[in-house]
């Protein structure tokens, strides 16, 4: 049941990450997203990057010992204020699982979608 | 014995005259009060520049196949199918990714993020949070420069009147597209250094102001294009912030058009 709920939760994320698109970058050509993909990883926060004109979510992914940095990229640190986030969101160290879209020629980056901690359940984004 | 005023004291008595008689003069209605537009605004919908005509009807700017309806000529339909073929590619990037120009005028009217827009006795700006970029309407009766003052650039000249609460405003010397370096939005919308509009900037109620535009455009379309945005107000207390685009921009643009993804390190991720 809980797998149920689980693929359930995840297809209403990627048919409302699709609905939204790629409106999140403000500043530049969205081309180099799959936004008919949604990626979802459990990751290690290694950095989170507040700045203009995007902030950018510098994560750890080990798959089977081999760890990996992945750079998700996401609004203007400007409006995802007003959506609640801060600078110390996420810190290092963080245990999470982000969804994104990823990269289409399949290189180690993503369009940041949302987020769960792993230490108490809150989420951030869209989930 | 009966004492003089001092200077300072009739200075001051003059100047406390000056301004009751100019606030008595506007509530006389010599000069109607200038509506209060204050408050953080922001756009309602997705960056597509003209919703009324957007095909598919739920596309967004920058997705595949997307368009919409200008009235242009032959010869800019024809660039626009370049465009949007352009988008398809994933070669059609968009001119402010390089952190160094203004998105320019119309398109200052259909940016994401937050608007401000701050009424003054002798001029409006319109802030948009995004660039940042600020559109000037001055509205102290001056005309439009004279031509050989003029030179084409991103926002243009801006002069408007009011009637009403309504600013009425031209905007004219615009730098128009020349190979794409000034867009209207991603689907592939450009305009030439012939458009001119003539907005109608409004508040329509308590929580929205309406920009409604009608762009001319003697080389690019064949006849009136009428465009209505519609800005909606944040709740109180909600701040704007500054936009450093150059702070941390992770997505130049190659020779090619492609839109970059560099890593932390400055190199770039894209295989």
């Amino acid at each position: 049941m809980e797998r149920i709920v689980k693929r359930l939760n995840l297809a209403l994320a990627i048919a409302f990450a699709i609905s939204l698109g790629p409106s999140v970058l403000a500043h530049h050509s969205a081309a180099m997203f799959d936004d008919a993909k949604v990626v979802e990883k459990k990751v290690t926060v290694k950095e989170l990057q507040w700045t203009n004109p995007h902030v950018w979510l510098q994560v750890v992914i080990d798959e089977n010992g081999k760890k990996t940095e992945w750079s998700l990229e996401g609004g203007s640190p400007n409006t995802l204020s007003r959506q609640g986030w801060r600078a110390s969101t996420f810190k290092v160290g963080d245990v999470v699982t982000v969804r994104f879209n990823p990269m289409k020629d399949g290189s180690a980056a993503g369009q940041f979608i949302g987020a769960k901690f792993e230490a108490d359940g809150k989420t951030i984004g869209r989930w | 014995m009966t004492r003089l005023p001092s200077v300072a004291s009739v200075i001051a008595g003059a100047a406390l005259f000056c301004v009751v008689a100019t606030i008595g003069a506007d509530a006389q209605g010599t000069r109607p009060a200038l509506p209060d537009w204050s408050g953080i605004w922001a756009m309602q919908g997705p960056t597509v520049f003209d919703r009324a005509s957007v095909q598919p009807p739920t596309g967004r700017a920058g997705e595949p196949g997307v368009r919409e309806a200008p009235p242009y000529t032959d010869e800019w339909e024809a660039k626009y199918r370049t465009n949007i073929d352009l988008v398809r590619q994933g070669k059609f990037p968009d001119p402010v990714s390089t952190c160094g120009t203004p998105h320019g005028f119309p398109r200052i009217m259909n940016v994401p993020d937050v608007y401000e827009f701050a009424v003054t006795p002798a001029a409006v700006y319109v802030i948009a949070e995004n660039g940042p970029n600020v559109l000037r309407i001055y509205t102290d009766g001056r005309k439009h420069p004279a031509s050989e003052d003029l030179w084409p650039t991103y926002n243009g000249a801006s002069v408007g009147q009011w009637e009403g609460d309504t600013l009425v405003f031209s905007t004219i010397s615009l730098k128009g597209s020349k190979d794409n370096d000034v867009i209207v939005d991603r689907t592939g919308l450009v305009l030439s250094d012939a458009s001119r509009a003539t907005t109608r900037l409004r508040r329509v109620d308590e929580n929205t102001i309406e920009a409604q535009m009608v762009i001319e455009d003697a080389k690019a379309l064949k006849g009136q294009w009428r465009v209505t945005k519609r800005y909606v107000k944040q709740p109180a207390g909600t701040w704007a912030w500054d936009y450093a685009c150059a702070e941390n921009n992770r997505n130049p643009i190659d020779p090619s058009g492609k839109t970059l993804t560099l890593g932390p390190d400055g190199k770039p991720l894209d295989k």
